[in-house]
């Protein structure tokens, strides 16, 4: 398809990042997706008892420490699932602010991790002046929102990858996005 | 892909091979690698193999470069991706090795131009670092070769281009010409020891302190001056109206590194940034608005973290703060304050100097300078120049930003507002968090700095103008733009409100706040007249006589003014001498005035408020005298209030108007209006003026009103009730509610002082001295105003009770005395009142109760207050005198339970309270819970509750009053009672005294005894003997009801009343004979024998034996001496006495005594019977015999034996009736006759004599009376007991035809 260097970002790399990641490669883009966070975070039987591991627990280690855990709970809730999802697309959960490679889309799921991600660009020591589109659409951290949201981070991307020259054509394209979707999307241009 | 995975395969790749033999398979390799690559199709693997090239090329041998640096340029006529990589190359190549510059630079400008933009992208973003190379290059050459020369030109029409392409239709083009400008202005200044510099470009950073002075080639103030005009190139992009987000968020973040980089820039930056922030490009969509805010509140929180930012910490913070950061957020970031103590703030100031004087010079080189145009030169100047003209403005613009200027601005902002608000406006909108704050009233000038400059005004442009056009003057021809046209109109388009029409909004705000064009102060000496320096003094006497003299002359023209129109001009001319001048000018005026009154209340007016005028100092002339102080236009209204006093009562209208439309009014206005008030005549219009005063002058409210509030305790009744009334008005209206309430209740509370306040009182009542003790004048005062505001608000009720508890008796007296008209005015069902009773205070039931009477005294109470009152009575106070005002609205029950105590009460008060019962109270008709009837049986009812002594007096009231007891309802409240089991002891007695009130009773009190029977009366003895008594009372009706009688209760009866019985007797014997059958023989029997008689028979019997033993005696001694002396002469004589003393003896001896002593009696008796019984007979028979009442003289005589201490005329007449004397002169000769009955009957001592005789007497008198009276037509058979009085005459005959 298009070579477009492509960045799904969630706090967890888990759900969110992980379902665009797979909606998008499913669809042949160039694709990766990460966290922000500075651990990975899985809702645990209670909600203030999250399970937390950090970013370099693969995901069969965290299936297999859930389903030993409490595999009813987890299968009933969904996340024994998407480890099963996740592990089959990637290893291990990555952390954005470790990857030093070079982006041109970055796509974050909240605005908080957009924050993150455009901090730790201004932050970084710029190599090669690479334009990247830090671009936010805000998606709920639940099975069902991430579907959807998936499913809208692959309908821009594939706008945006079909575009002749995005430089030009990404605000016209954002806003009628944004108004399709009829959400609210944030835009900014970091050089990288 | 990325660098790094390319350079570990490289490196990979040659891992193994030693470095003799690495040149030559490098060679060999690249080579091999080019040959692939040119005979390869696919781009990707072509670009793939040429990224191996490269790697060996200049990273592996860097020698080998030049070998095949041509073979690599070769490649840039390939496809997009391996143009983009060759242009990569060629910057990597000339960083290894700068000469091949002039092979670059061409192959640049030619991709520059190419069609795709990657490329030309990738061209951009590679110039900086060419660039800087091409810098490094040129500086170190000591003489330029023509080559040089080229490379320079190229680069300098390559920037040229770039410049131009910031206005090209791409926006990502634009983007990157801004990136490139960033490099190009990092590059071409100077790095001070506060730059950051980013470690990645720290190596090869090249800045113009890096560039040797000395370099004949370049000049590098020549490119610092170019890399400032690149600067503000950025700036104005920036500024640009219709950017885009994403132009606009790239050259934020540009700017925001040069400023972090080079931080001689960064208060313009910030400037900048607060431009924009204010200015944001109309164009954004709201997404688009929110994401460049974030992006400006993440740059400026990254400016923050720069320590030169200490300078612009507030413009930073206010910033933030207006972009939504938080105080952590900003706390976090903030440098600290030591670092800032070494920074030393670079005057903008001078920089723009240098700026300048650089410029001076620059014209001789412009090859040197890309930057040629003399247009575009101008405009980045202007751009200089706005960024300091800001700062002035800003500086002139704080201290006019006052209140009224700014309340002008945003009212006039108002009209420009459009219709709609604009979608970013809405999205940027925040809340001032420190509105008013100094720093905040600096950053809003500073806002407006920005848009007045931007616009081309301000004092700021106007001083650089300035500036400028002496540097022209001395420097340059003229000709040149004047700032004041400096800005494009473009920019004029973008303004706050985002509007249209900015240029004649910013044309209002001009005048709103620009200062009045500067006046220069003449210097030229032009001497002015000066009338002190031609006049000479005049002695003040003569000064005086002559102003005098001249106001005189003004005072006689009234008549030439009217005609010719100048009246105004002469009451203003007056009113200003007379202000100005005051004196005896006032006098003389006030004069004036009084003498036509009428037509010259204008001049007083306005002398008034010329007055007013200059003490409050808003006349232009002002003279020593007045200044700042009222007593000029104190004196001035005292004056003239003085004299309407003064005048005749007609002129009150003007007395009123006066005050009312004087200017201000002083203590001393206010102490005549009191005075005005005072007077009788005058009270009303006196009050209405102060009224009016108080409505129309809040500020002066409580003075006023404080007048009106001591009036209202006056001792003039007038003046008091009137002031009462309108303090009640006012007091309604809510607007001094408070101020009334409170003296009001101060008033009220002066009550619990020991003894009236002799303060107060000399403020209310003058000179009088306070009294010792509360009197009523005192009492009242404190009460007067209180009570009449009770009415108006009913919750006042609660303080006086509180205040009544702990006064004293005299206090709580006229208290009670006073309630009346308030506590109606308040009526029944208020609330408060209700409230009151239920919750009355300890100690104020005498309040309540008062209160409920007066509300009750004219209206029966409502079931609220009954209720209330009732609670109160059964929870609180258990005084039976709290129901007697609610006693109407309780219920029967109720009433019945509280009687008892009711009518214990002093007889006043159980009047009082029966009137209430009875309906008698007031002219209100209501429905008493007790009807008469009810009333009299409860009463009757409360036996054994209360002693009979308060009964009977109960009863007694109740008997008292005719009209409502009338005959039917007496004899309603009998019938009831008769059913009672057992029978009221009363009973009796009440219906005695119905009877005796409504003779026509009579009926229904037979009825009633002969019931009585029935209910076997006897058995309660009072009952009984008024049973007796009534019985003796009705007779001889009644005999019939006593002839039912069993026979012991008869005994009973005439042991009660003895007189009873032989009227009965009387009545029995006149019965017919089968009437009499009916009678139990034991009755006769109980009938005859009279107690009293028997014993006056036994004492006649003793009497009589005595004597007939005496006489036997004396008979037996005569005898004897006659038989002794003569013998047979004196027998006869002798004969008959001994007869006779015989017949004496056996009737002592054989006859029961009782019969033979009744008869007389009986005689005597039956005579005065007969006697009357004709008299009466002939009365009746026209006469319906049923009803006795009808006529009530027999029933008088029926009541003559029984003597009624009520009735005393019936006993004084018994004397007079004529019918008795013949009685006694009857009972002689029957007596006589009995005797000799007796005597006879003892003469014919025989056993059958007894039973004989007993009854003789009777059929003898009978024989003689029917002889005497012989009616057949009376003796009606009939025994029902309506007949009574049938059947009392007729037993009488038929007893005479049964004796037969």
């Amino acid at each position: 398809m298009s070579d477009l260097r492509i960045a799904v970002v969630c706090s967890s790399n888990m759900n969110r990042s992980m379902e665009g990641h797979s909606c998008l490669s499913k669809k042949g883009f160039n694709v990766r997706s990460f966290g922000t966070g500075n651990q990975v975070k899985l809702p645990g039987p209670a909600p203030n008892m999250p399970n937390i591991y950090d970013f370099n627990t693969t995901y069969d280690e965290i299936y297999k420490d859930l389903l030993r855990k409490d595999p009813e709970l987890y299968k009933t809730n969904g996340i024994l699932h998407m480890l099963d999802r996740n592990r089959r697309i990637k290893p291990k959960p990555e952390r954005f602010q470790s990857c030093k490679d070079t982006f041109d889309i970055i796509v974050s799921c909240e605005e908080r991790v957009f924050d993150q991600i455009v901090e730790e660009l201004e932050s970084r020591e710029r190599s090669e002046n690479h334009p990247v589109h830090v671009i936010n659409i805000d998606i709920q951290d639940n099975h069902e929102e991430a579907t959807i949201g998936a499913f809208l981070i692959k309908n821009l991307i594939t706008q945006l990858s079909e575009c002749e020259d995005i430089d030009n054509e990404i605000d016209e394209i954002i806003q009628e996005f944004e108004h399709e979707s009829n959400r609210n999307i944030l835009h900014t241009l970091q050089f990288m | 892909m990325s660098d790094s995975s390319r350079r570990s395969t490289a490196a990979q790749f040659f891992e193994e091979e030693d470095k003799e033999s690495i040149k030559i398979s490098v060679y060999d390799k690249v080579v091999d690698l080019l040959n692939q690559a040119s005979l390869i199709a696919k781009e990707n693997d072509k670009v793939g193999i040429l990224k191996q090239v490269q790697e060996l090329i200049i990273k592996k041998d860097s020698n080998l470069l030049d070998n095949f640096f041509d073979e690599m340029i070769a490649f840039q006529t390939g496809s997009v991706d391996v143009k983009k990589f060759v242009i990569g190359f060629m910057e990597e190549a000339c960083k290894v090795d700068s000469d091949l510059l002039p092979k670059v630079m061409p192959s640049l400008q030619h991709l520059l131009n190419d069609e795709n933009v990657n490329v030309q992208k990738k061209v951009i973003l590679s110039l900086p670092s060419v660039y800087r190379v091409l810098l490094m290059w040129l500086s170190i050459t000591k003489s330029p070769t023509p080559e040089m020369t080229q490379v320079w030109e190229i680069m300098a029409s390559m920037k040229k281009q770039l410049y131009n392409m910031l206005d090209s239709d791409n926006d990502g083009i634009r983007t990157h010409c801004v990136k490139f400008t960033e490099g190009l202005v990092l590059t071409l200044s100077r790095r001070t020891e506060d730059s950051e510099v980013p470690k990645s470009i720290k190596t090869d950073e090249v800045s113009l302190d890096s560039l040797p002075d000395t370099s004949r080639y370049l000049k590098v103030s020549k490119l610092e001056e170019e890399g400032k005009k690149m600067f503000d190139a950025l700036l104005q992009f920036m500024a640009s109206p219709h950017i885009s987000s994403i132009n606009l968020i790239t050259v934020m973040s540009s700017l925001c590194n040069i400023a972090k980089q080079r931080p001689a820039f960064f208060s313009r930056v910030v400037q900048a940034y607060e431009a924009l922030h204010v200015n944001l490009p109309p164009t954004l969509a709201k997404s688009q608005v929110s994401s460049v805010r974030k992006n400006l509140k993440m740059q400026m929180l990254s400016l923050l973290k720069h320590p030169r930012s200490v300078d612009f910490l507030t413009n930073i913070t206010t910033l933030l703060t207006d972009l939504g950061a938080t105080q952590n957020e900003v706390l976090k970031v903030m440098p600290k304050m030591e670092e800032t103590k070494k920074r030393k703030r670079v005057d903008p100031q001078s920089s723009i100097k240098k700026i300048k004087i650089d410029r001076d010079d620059d014209d001789d080189d412009i090859g040197m300078t890309p930057w040629t145009d003399r247009e575009s030169d101008r405009r980045l100047q202007n751009v200089n120049m706005r960024q300091t003209a800001i700062d002035i403005t800003a500086e002139d613009l704080v201290p006019r930003l006052n209140a009224s200027n700014v309340a002008d601005l945003v009212l006039i902002s108002m009209v420009m507002l459009p219709d709609t608000m604009p979608a970013h406006f809405q999205a940027t909108y925040t809340p001032i968090a420190a509105a008013g704050t100094e720093g905040q009233v600096k950053h809003m000038s500073r806002l407006l700095a920005t848009q007045l400059t931007t616009a081309g005004m301000g004092k700021g442009i106007a001083e650089v103008q300035r500036d400028q056009a002496a540097q022209k003057n001395s420097m340059f021809d003229g000709g040149e733009t004047p700032a004041f046209q400096g800005t494009s109109p473009k920019q004029l388009i973008s303004t706050v409100v985002g509007g249209h029409s900015a240029t004649s909004k910013l044309d209002l705000l001009n005048k709103a706040m620009l200062p009045p064009p500067p006046m220069f102060p003449s210097k030229r000496g032009v001497k002015h007249f000066k009338l002190s320096a031609v006049t000479n003094l005049l002695d003040p006497e003569q000064g005086e006589a002559l102003s005098i003299m001249a106001l005189e002359r003004l005072l006689d023209a009234e008549k030439k003014a009217t005609l010719g129109n100048a009246l105004a001009a002469r009451t203003k001319i007056l009113s200003c001498l007379v202000t100005q001048f005051g004196g005896e000018f006032k006098e003389i005026l006030k004069e004036y005035i009084f003498t036509d009154l009428r037509n010259r209340v204008e001049l007083a007016f306005t002398w008034l408020y010329q007055e007013y005028a200059a003490s409050m100092d808003m006349v232009a002339v002002t003279t020593d005298t007045n200044k700042h102080n009222m007593t000029s236009y104190d004196e001035c209204l005292t004056l003239i209030l003085d004299g309407l006093l003064k005048v005749a009562d007609t002129k009150e209208g003007i007395f009123h108007k006066v005050l009312l439309e004087a200017p201000a009014i002083t203590d001393n206005a206010l102490y005549i209006l009191r005075r005005f008030c005072l007077d009788d005549k005058r009270v009303e219009s006196g009050l209405k003026t102060l009224r009016t005063l108080i409505m129309t002058r809040p500020a002066h409210r409580l003075r006023f009103l404080d007048v009106l509030l001591e009036f209202t305790s006056s001792d003039q009744n007038e003046l008091r009730s009137q002031a009462i009334t309108c303090t009640k008005n006012l007091y309604e209206t809510q607007q001094a509610h408070h101020a009334i309430e409170y003296y009001a209740v101060q008033m009220l509370k002066y009550l619990l002082l020991p003894k009236p306040s002799p303060e107060l009182y000399a403020k209310l009542r003058g000179r009088q001295v306070a009294p010792d003790t509360w009197n009523e004048d005192a009492i009242k005062m404190s009460l007067y105003l209180y009570l009449g505001l009770l009415p108006s608000n009913h919750k006042l009720i609660h303080e006086l009770a509180t205040v009544y508890t702990s006064t004293n008796a005299d206090i709580k007296r006229t208290v009670l005395r006073m309630l009346e008209a308030p506590v109606r005015g308040m009526g029944m069902d208020s609330p408060e009142l209700l409230l009151f009773v239920e919750n009355c205070p300890k100690g104020a039931e005498t309040l309540v109760t008062r209160v409920i009477h007066i509300l009750t005294d004219k209206a029966a109470p409502s079931p609220e207050l009954v209720e209330r009152v009732r609670d109160l009575y059964h929870k609180r106070v258990p005084d039976v005198r709290f129901l007697i005002p609610v006693l109407i609205g309780l219920n029967k029950k109720e009433v019945i339970a509280a009687l008892p105590k009711l009518i214990k009460l002093n007889p006043v008060v159980v009047k009082e309270v029966f009137n209430r019962l009875l309906g008698g109270h007031g002219d209100v008709v209501y429905q008493s819970p007790l009807t008469p009837a009810e009333l009299l049986i409860a009463l009757h009812n409360l036996d054994d509750k209360v002693d009979m002594k308060t009964v009977i007096k109960a009863t007694n009231l109740c008997f008292g009053e005719r009209k409502v007891y009338t005959q039917e309802v007496l004899a309603l409240v009998m019938q009831h009672l008769m059913e009672a089991t057992p029978l009221p002891t009363l009973f009796m007695r009440t219906v005695l005294q119905a009877l005796s009130m409504f003779p026509r009773l009579h009926g229904l009190v037979l009825n009633i005894l002969q019931r009585l029977i029935l209910k076997q009366v006897w058995k309660q003895r009072k009952v009984w003997e008024g049973f007796v008594r009534c019985c003796q009372r009705t007779k001889p009706n009644s005999f019939q009801v006593l002839l039912q009688l069993p026979v012991d209760q008869l005994k009973d009866v005439f042991t009660i009343c003895p007189d009873l019985r032989e009227p009965l007797l009387e009545h029995v014997n006149k019965l017919t004979e089968t009437q009499r059958s009916h009678l139990p023989p034991a009755v006769i029997t109980v009938l005859e024998t009279d107690p009293m008689i028997e014993k006056k028979a036994e004492e006649a019997r003793l009497a009589t034996e005595e004597r007939l033993r005496r006489e036997a005696e004396e008979m037996l001694k005569i005898r004897r001496e006659a038989e002794e002396r003569a013998a047979a002469l004196n027998e006869r004589k002798g004969d008959k006495r001994r007869e006779r003393g015989r017949s004496r003896s056996p009737v002592r001896d054989r006859k029961s005594p009782g019969r033979d002593r009744r008869s007389p009696g009986r005689d005597r008796r039956s005579s005065s019977w007969d006697n009357r019984s004709p008299g009466r007979d002939r009365r009746s028979p026209g006469r319906d015999k049923r009803s006795p009442g009808r006529d009530p003289r027999p029933s008088k005589e029926n009541r003559v034996p029984l003597p009624d201490p009520s009735d005393p005329s019936s006993v004084k007449q018994e004397p007079a009736d004529p019918s008795e004397p013949p009685r006694d002169r009857r009972d002689r000769p029957a007596e006589t006759r009995d005797r000799r009955e007796s005597q006879i009957a003892a003469i014919n001592p025989t056993a059958d004599v007894t039973v004989l005789t007993s009854d003789l007497p009777v059929p003898r008198r009978r024989t003689s009376d029917i002889k005497r009276n012989p009616s057949p037509n009376r003796r009606n058979p009939s025994p029902g007991s309506e007949g009574v009085t049938v059947v009392k005459s007729e037993p009488a005959d038929k007893g005479y035809e049964r004796n037969k």
